[in-house]
């Protein structure tokens, strides 16, 4: 057996981390979901994102890893946990994340898991990948694109945080 | 002249849109009753004039309207009216007249609806008569259920709410699949014409096997829509409870006009635009009229309430109407040889007759059932009940009312002389030499309508002697108390009198009619002789 | 890899009408913000300058109808059928503004931001139509969607209307991932995102199959979350029930025609050539839609949540011109929405009017013996029903036969048979609400109250006309929207 044979028995390093990444995002979006206590919940809901930024790594997409944690775990997540930590009964509280549903919830969540893995190995999926632009070209790229051909979903992103707003005002604000 | 007649059609249809908003504008009750009668005589007046004007010689579609409405549809707003449409027109203008003139004097709540409905369903019933275009003939079909609908409903007996639903139901099914039947005919020949589409054989283009499959569906289609309306057994179940709970003048419309609207479809739609696939079918249309005819007057023995009585009595007499059309229907195939059996001019002759009969049914029945029933709602007002075990021994006290009860019921049961002695004559002679056996079948139901009329009806109401402790309360028509039956007074004999008079008319001189019909039935069947 | 500006593609009339809606959306913003205790006067201003801005949107959107097709960098569209699209979206909106003036204020005193939040929703709504571009539809369904979520949530004092808000944002979000994640799948299974991108790889056959299949499979779940297709539909009748009702009025109509718009579009224009895959799912989905819909109605006690169901049915009337996928099915559907919209919005108003000072909803008992007590009233309500149960010679009959030629004209006749069948049952609930009305007696003489305003009496007016004037003359709508859409290579 040769060298090349014998180290494609053996997992890559990529590989490794991939399955790494992915067991990572698995349980704590598990704990994030089914977890009694919300603030379990939240740090969860943390991990799972930080789970999520490193497979952005692993593609290669830096600029959407570094946004991923900068925006979600550095802005979102953490007001989440503070809005929680504000909140003595979310804080120490212990409410069931289980209904009457649950059993049925499981039932399709699986059904729609087996589903997926027989896309997955259905799918003829390429073996050559287009080449990925050096980090710094691919970002300025990016930022061109906004401005041209992605102008108007750009715009409704825009949009669409007035709304957000709007409503947060509409919401929060004293009656 | 030249402007009437081509704007008569147009003026008679929406001439009852401009009372009905005349009298929404209203809120006098006598002003509007007064007015609503006042209303209904022009469409009447000019529905003569039509039978007139009608130029026999020429025959065909006359007075005809054609405007572009729906471009994008391609529907029209195409008026016309032939032999076959102009008497119903008239027989759709008298019993209007007559019906709003009786309700004048019976109705007294909500007088206002009342009146705006019975235009609205005038103008209904009018379109659905003289529709050229499948988009308008349609729209009109439908427009009718919905003022029989609240009639039934704000104006009924006691259980009108089920009554009135299910009308509705009923017929909207058969509406829905006419409509399909409509859209698959539409596709077939590019056209919403009614003419054009019947000259166009839809279909009939195709391979044999694709034709007669695609041509089915459409005429089942048709049929189911027309079925549930004429009524057809075993499409007939809402009729009793519809008649049963109906204001009197509501059931008269509704046996002698809406029931005429299927059996006018089969004629004016089935038969001309899908003469194979109706011969090949046709033993169904038959088979399901004689059953229609024995299976009504049977029923129509077992009944207490007479109401419901006469309108089984309605099944069983538009079951003549199924059987003459399914007998036409079934000479229009092809011989072996691939002629058409029509050229025998012994079986076009049975055709025609057979056609004419189920015509003059129809018209006859619209007269005789709208009195009939006119005359049920005469003895309701006064003894609140229909029961015929309350009644007995009215002849002597009510002699007017017994009078027109025996003519109206001997003219339904058939005696010469009399207006429905011809369309049964016609109906099982043309019947007999196409379809001898379900023909035969039938006359058990003309025996059997003798014994209901004579035996039920009669015998129940007028023989006998009086019985005062039977039923202790009785009216008179306006509500007061009264010690006994009192006979009709001079709005309710002034109603009945000109169906009376058409009755003896009609029996003596059925070519009054008969005429106009002829012209329309020996038009179509020629047409389909010489299509092979 | 240098990507430039191009100028030339920079279309801003695409988007004219939506920015016309922005700008009167900040308007209604800045009005509110000189609103004191003491001088609320500007805050009364906000639904006229709302309306207004919906007029001027609507003379905007005419002055562009008349262009050829004009792309906006592959990202979104103006064509007739975004044009008739946008004329829906405003009309429903329009009338939602009118029936909110007198019943928004009771519940909630931030009309300002209700009247914004309205505007921007049209706005996401109307972009739904335009959008050619994966990206930009899910954007304009997250602008409108999360709009709604707050809209319907806005009586807070109320469990019910709390309870709709959350039931509608999580299987909203639920239903935003399912789309995001078809959007991706195809991404991944074609290499494009714009919808003449996608349909040309896939008429070469160039696409990875089962990515693309399961991109369509979600995408088709995404879309029927929205439109409330069975088995997607159980958060309808509970946020039409809880939501205000003229925030309900305004999204049957709106959510309904702005998602079914961008379902046809992508489904017609993107997809074509994977008709063969998507033809017979959407034609079983909308059996069991017409199915469900019009068997639930049937048993509903709450007229708004009978409505619900109707809708829910007339979701699957609509799906059956898509499963027929030809191009007239997209040209009947704009139509039918249109009538639509007139119906709809007119029986909630009616619903909304009969509805108690305080309480949240009108039971079927509540319209026993309207005809008797407030005759235009039940008048009114039965020119809706008899609409909506598609009665000639009113708007919704015309609408139906275009929906079901549509499908004859793809070939699926038999579903046009049970699109047919589903009508007849459909109009036994609609009838019962007339015979309610007509043949039964007042259950409660004393809570006859019904609450009506002026901005009310002008929306039921135009609601009324609309419903019968388009039944009457239905050939000029027919003609805007016919030979609507700009499909690939057409």
């Amino acid at each position: 057996m040769s060298l090349p044979e014998m180290s494609a028995l053996f997992p890559t390093l990529q590989e490794v981390i991939f399955v790494l990444f992915a067991l990572l995002i698995a349980v704590t979006s598990l704990i994030a979901a089914m977890a009694p206590n919300l603030f379990h919940n939240a740090l969860g809901l943390v991990a799972t994102l930080f789970g999520i930024a490193g497979i952005y790594f692993m593609l290669e997409a830096e600029f959407v890893g570094v946004s991923q944690i900068l925006v979600y775990i550095g802005a979102i997540a953490t007001l989440i946990t503070f809005a929680i930590m504000l909140t003595r009964g979310m804080m120490f509280g212990r409410t069931s994340a289980m209904n009457r549903q649950g059993l049925a919830g499981a039932i399709i969540s699986g059904l729609f898991f087996v589903v997926l893995l027989g896309i997955v190995f259905q799918v003829p999926w390429p073996n050559v990948v287009a080449d990925i632009t050096d980090g710094e070209a691919l970002i300025a790229n990016l930022g061109a694109l906004f401005v041209s051909t992605y102008l108007l979903p750009f715009e409704l992103l825009a949009l669409l945080l007035l709304v957000a707003l709007t409503g947060a005002l509409l919401l929060a604000r004293d009656r | 002249m030249e402007f009437l007649n081509s704007w008569v059609l147009p003026i008679i249809l929406f001439w009852p849109a401009v009372a009905a908003l005349l009298i929404f504008i209203t809120n006098d009750e006598r002003m509007i009753k007064w007015g609503s009668i006042l209303a209904s005589l022009l469409p009447l007046g000019l529905s003569i004039y039509l039978l007139a004007a009608y130029d026999q010689g020429v025959g065909g579609m006359q007075f005809v309207v054609d405007i572009p409405w729906i471009e994008p549809l391609n529907a029209s707003f195409a008026l016309g009216a032939d032999g076959l449409s102009v008497p119903l027109i008239f027989l759709t203008t008298l019993l209007s007249t007559l019906s709003i003139y009786y309700s004048a004097g019976t109705i007294r709540y909500r007088v206002k609806e009342y009146f705006l409905m019975f235009q609205l369903l005038e103008l209904s019933m009018l379109g659905v008569f003289m529709a050229l275009d499948y988009v308008l003939f349609y729209v009109f079909w439908e427009i009718s259920l919905v003022p029989m609908y609240l009639l039934i409903g704000i104006w009924g007996g006691k259980n009108r709410g089920y009554a009135s639903i299910k009308f509705f139901i009923y017929t909207l099914v058969g509406s829905v699949a006419m409509l399909l039947a409509i859209l698959g005919t539409y596709y077939a020949t590019g056209t919403f014409n009614i003419l054009d589409a019947a000259a166009a054989k839809p279909f009939m283009n195709l391979p044999a096997d694709q034709a007669l499959l695609l041509s089915s569906l459409a005429f089942w289609g048709f049929f189911l829509g027309f079925a549930f309306k004429v009524p057809s057994f075993p499409f007939h179940t809402w009729l009793p409870d519809a008649h049963t709970e109906a204001p009197t003048a509501g059931s008269v419309i509704l046996a002698g006009v809406l029931l005429k609207l299927g059996a006018y479809g089969f004629l004016r739609i089935i038969l001309p635009t899908f003469p194979s696939t109706s011969a090949y079918w046709s033993m169904w249309i038959v088979a399901l009229g004689a059953i229609a005819i024995v299976y009504g007057a049977f029923v129509c023995i077992a009944q207490t309430d007479l109401k419901r009585l006469i309108a089984y009595s309605s099944v069983s007499h538009m079951g003549y109407v199924m059987l003459g059309i399914g007998a036409a229907a079934s000479a229009m195939g092809r011989n072996p040889d691939g002629t058409s059996m029509l050229n025998d001019p012994a079986v076009f002759d049975s055709a025609a007759m057979a056609i004419n009969g189920a015509l003059l049914q129809m018209f006859m029945h619209g007269i005789i059932t709208g009195a009939l029933f006119l005359l049920v709602g005469v003895i309701y007002e006064r003894a609140h009940t229909r029961a015929l075990d309350k009644f007995g021994g009215l002849g002597t006290l009510t002699p007017y009312y017994y009078g027109f009860f025996l003519v109206a019921g001997f003219a339904s049961l058939g005696l010469p002389g009399l207006a429905g002695f011809w369309a049964e004559f016609f109906t099982f002679r043309g019947a007999f030499a196409l379809v001898p056996l379900w023909a035969a079948f039938g006359v058990i139901g003309i025996v059997m309508t003798a014994v209901y009329i004579l035996w039920r009806i009669m015998q129940s109401l007028f023989f006998g002697e009086y019985d005062s402790t039977k039923l202790d309360h009785w009216t008179t028509v306006t509500g007061e108390h009264a010690d006994g039956p009192t006979d009709m007074v001079a709005f309710e004999k002034l109603t009945l009198w000109p169906l009376i008079i058409g009755m003896f008319v009609l029996g003596f001189f059925p070519m009054l009619v008969l005429n106009y019909f002829n012209s329309f039935s020996v038009g179509m069947l020629e047409s389909i002789r010489t299509l092979f | 890899m240098e990507t430039t500006l191009d100028l030339s593609t920079l279309n801003l009339a695409v988007v004219l009408p939506e920015l016309t809606l922005i700008v009167f959306a900040i308007l209604v913003m800045a009005a509110d913000v000189f609103a004191t205790p003491k001088n609320p006067a500007p805050r009364q201003w906000t639904p006229w300058i709302a309306l207004a801005g919906v007029v001027a949107a609507a003379i905007v959107n005419l002055s562009v109808s008349g262009r050829e097709v004009t792309l906006f960098q592959g990202a979104a569209i103006l064509d007739k059928f975004a044009v008739g699209l946008n004329y829906i979206i405003l009309l429903a909106t329009g009338l939602g503004i009118l029936l909110s003036v007198k019943y928004i204020p009771r519940i909630n005193k931030q009309v300002g931001e209700y009247y914004a939040l309205t505007l921007l929703t049209a706005t996401g709504m109307m972009m739904m139509g335009a959008a050619l571009d994966l990206i930009t539809l899910f954007l304009a369904l997250e602008i409108f969607s999360l709009a709604l979520y707050i809209l319907s949530g806005l009586n807070r004092t109320s469990p019910r209307s709390t309870e709709a808000a959350i039931k509608y944002f999580l299987l909203g979000a639920f239903s935003s991932a399912f789309f995001a994640y078809g959007g991706a799948l195809i991404y991944a299974g074609t290499g494009t995102t714009q919808y003449y991108g996608i349909a040309q790889v896939t008429a070469a056959g160039l696409a990875n199959t089962p990515l693309l299949y399961a991109g369509i499979a979600l995408l088709v779940a995404g879309f029927g979350f929205k439109v409330s297709l069975v088995p997607f539909h159980s958060w309808t009748p509970d946020v039409y029930q809880g939501a205000p009702t003229p925030v309900t009025a305004f999204m049957s109509v709106g959510t309904k025609a702005a998602a079914f718009a961008a379902f046809f579009r992508v489904m017609l224009v993107a997809l074509p050539f994977s008709y063969g895959a998507w033809s017979m799912p959407l034609a079983l989905l909308a059996v069991i839609t017409m199915a469900v819909g019009n068997f639930a109605a049937l048993q509903q006690r709450s007229l708004k949540r009978m409505l619900a169901y109707s809708s829910i049915a007339h979701a699957g009337y609509i799906l059956t011109a898509l499963a027929g996928g030809a191009a007239e099915g997209a040209d009947a559907a704009l139509f039918y929405l249109f009538t639509y919209a007139f119906m709809n919005i007119g029986a909630f108003a009616v619903v909304m009017a009969l509805e108690e000072m305080g309480a949240e909803d009108a039971m079927q008992d509540r319209a026993k013996g309207l005809g008797k007590t407030h005759p235009i009233m039940a008048f009114l309500m039965a020119i809706f029903m008899f609409g909506l149960s598609g009665m000639p010679p009113l708007a919704g009959f015309y609408g139906k036969v275009l929906l079901f030629e549509a499908a004859v004209a793809g070939g699926m006749i038999w579903l046009a048979i049970a699109a047919v069948a589903f009508t007849a049952v459909g109009a036994v609930y609609y009838l019962r609400v007339i015979a309610n009305m007509y043949f039964a007696d007042p259950v409660d003489e004393s809570a006859d109250e019904v609450n009506r305003s002026l901005p009310l009496d002008v929306g039921l007016a135009i609601a009324v006309a609309g419903t019968i004037l388009v039944g009457v003359f239905p050939g000029f709508w027919m003609n805007a929207f016919q030979q609507s859409m700009a499909l690939f290579g057409g």
